[in-house]
């Protein structure tokens, strides 16, 4: 009986760390399947008082961040690709066949792409390798499935919203972050709270990034965007922020684009083009040319493209 | 950037790409194409930020040669061009997948074609 007791005073002993970290980090219960994640990360309510900033998130990538855009799907199309080019082909991923295919796995992406699948289980992970097969077989349902994934109100105001949590604390599970500090009427999300980051460029920056993600087992590389941004634009004296020209100036709000949008080309690039026809004399010989000059000019703060 | 002829014959095509080239695993010489095998840059092409790039094209008119007493000389068959550049965005590397043109230029140009 003694012996009982000190186990469960060992095993209570290594359990307290474990719950006080899970509650300073906000962890849940994991999610099983893509239609419980997505509830966990529902962002339906908001638009109640929101309507207008939802509706602009609505037309943005970000809406549909897993799938891609609304036209092609080709994020989903990429997933495939990640899977069959690179996780069935390396040797050491534990990757043979895609039913092998876990959430760390799919972080390679999801990092960006999806960063609460890192409040899921491995079933989630296996449902949208099924989904992402399925609808590159043409299955518009899975498509649809696919489509309840992504980066919303919850990832930018809660869950992303604090980088540095040692210094400014876990995103708490009942607070929105925004510009202020105060109630907040929603049930769920009690406490408005002024987001440390939420106006700075490194809010985006955390998946509009670097280069190499070196924290991944097998880093992947999508945007160098952040980088171009601080070494190419920060360093030669820029002040502006990603939300000045893709939230502000372009009107745009919280459909925030990018090279697809009239707006955003418009406010990135100045072309300008000079043509002069002449004639050119090499000693007796007349060659009737025209002279091309091509100037292109990148306003964003950050290289274009990215990639 | 294309020139034309009148009668809409190309006599000039090129085009710039401006990119970053990824680099395979982040290391050789091989560039890599999908995100999850990116992990470095063999080069990179994409304008910077806040800089200006300047390209220049010399196109020649078309010249034919005719024969003139005992000699052939080299005349021009045509004064006149159609100058067209385009800057596209090619997300995916080509115009069959979702491809975005954001500038566009067009000028018809001529040159004399007597004097000496």
């Amino acid at each position: 009986m003694r012996r009982f007791k000190v186990f469960i005073l060992i095993a209570l002993c290594l359990c307290i760390p474990v719950l006080v970290f899970a509650a300073q980090t906000g962890q849940t219960k994991k999610a099983n399947s893509i239609d419980e994640l997505a509830k966990m990360y529902d962002v339906s309510s908001c638009k109640m008082c929101h309507e207008k900033i939802y509706n602009e998130w609505a037309k943005s990538l970000h809406a549909r961040s897993i799938y891609g855009p609304e036209t092609s799907g080709r994020t989903a199309a990429t997933l495939k690709t990640t899977i069959i080019n690179g996780l069935m082909e390396w040797p050491h991923s534990g990757v043979k066949k895609p039913e092998d295919v876990k959430v760390e796995h799919l972080m390679i992406c999801a990092k960006c792409h999806l960063p609460q699948l890192q409040d899921a289980t491995d079933k989630v992970a296996q449902e949208i390798v099924k989904n992402v097969y399925a609808f590159t077989a043409g299955d518009e349902k899975a498509a649809e499935q696919l489509e309840k994934l992504n980066i919303n109100c919850l990832v930018c105001h809660n869950r992303n919203a604090i980088i540095h949590k040692w210094a400014d604390g876990y995103p708490e599970k009942d607070a929105v972050y925004g510009s202020k500090d105060g109630a907040h009427p929603a049930p769920m999300y009690s406490k408005l709270k002024k987001g440390p980051v939420q106006k700075e460029a490194i809010l985006c920056g955390q998946c509009h990034g670097l280069g190499p993600n070196f924290e991944l087992e097998n880093p992947s590389q999508c945007a160098t965007l952040y980088g171009t941004y601080l070494w190419a634009y920060t360093a030669e004296g820029g002040q502006e922020k990603c939300q000045d020209c893709h939230m502000h100036k372009s009107g745009l709000g919280h459909n925030m684009q990018s090279y697809r949008s009239k707006e955003m080309q418009k406010l990135a690039v100045d072309f300008h083009v000079e043509v002069l026809p002449h004639w050119w004399r090499d000693g007796t010989k007349m060659i009737p040319q025209a002279t091309v000059k091509v100037e292109i000019k990148n306003r964003a703060g950050h290289a274009i493209p990215d990639g | 950037m294309t020139g034309k002829t009148k009668d809409g014959k190309e006599i000039f095509k090129q085009s710039k790409i401006y990119m970053p080239i990824p680099q395979q695993n982040g290391r050789g010489d091989r560039m890599g194409r999908g995100p999850y095998e990116k992990s470095g840059m063999l080069r990179d092409t994409s304008i910077p930020p806040h800089k200006t790039v300047h390209e220049t094209f010399d196109i020649a008119f078309p010249m034919e040669d005719v024969k003139r007493g005992d000699k052939i000389e080299k005349v021009i068959k045509s004064g006149e061009m159609t100058v067209d550049v385009e800057l596209w965005y090619l997300p995916y590397g080509n115009k069959q997948q979702d491809p975005f043109l954001w500038h566009k230029y067009t000028k018809d140009v001529k040159v004399t074609t007597t004097g000496k």
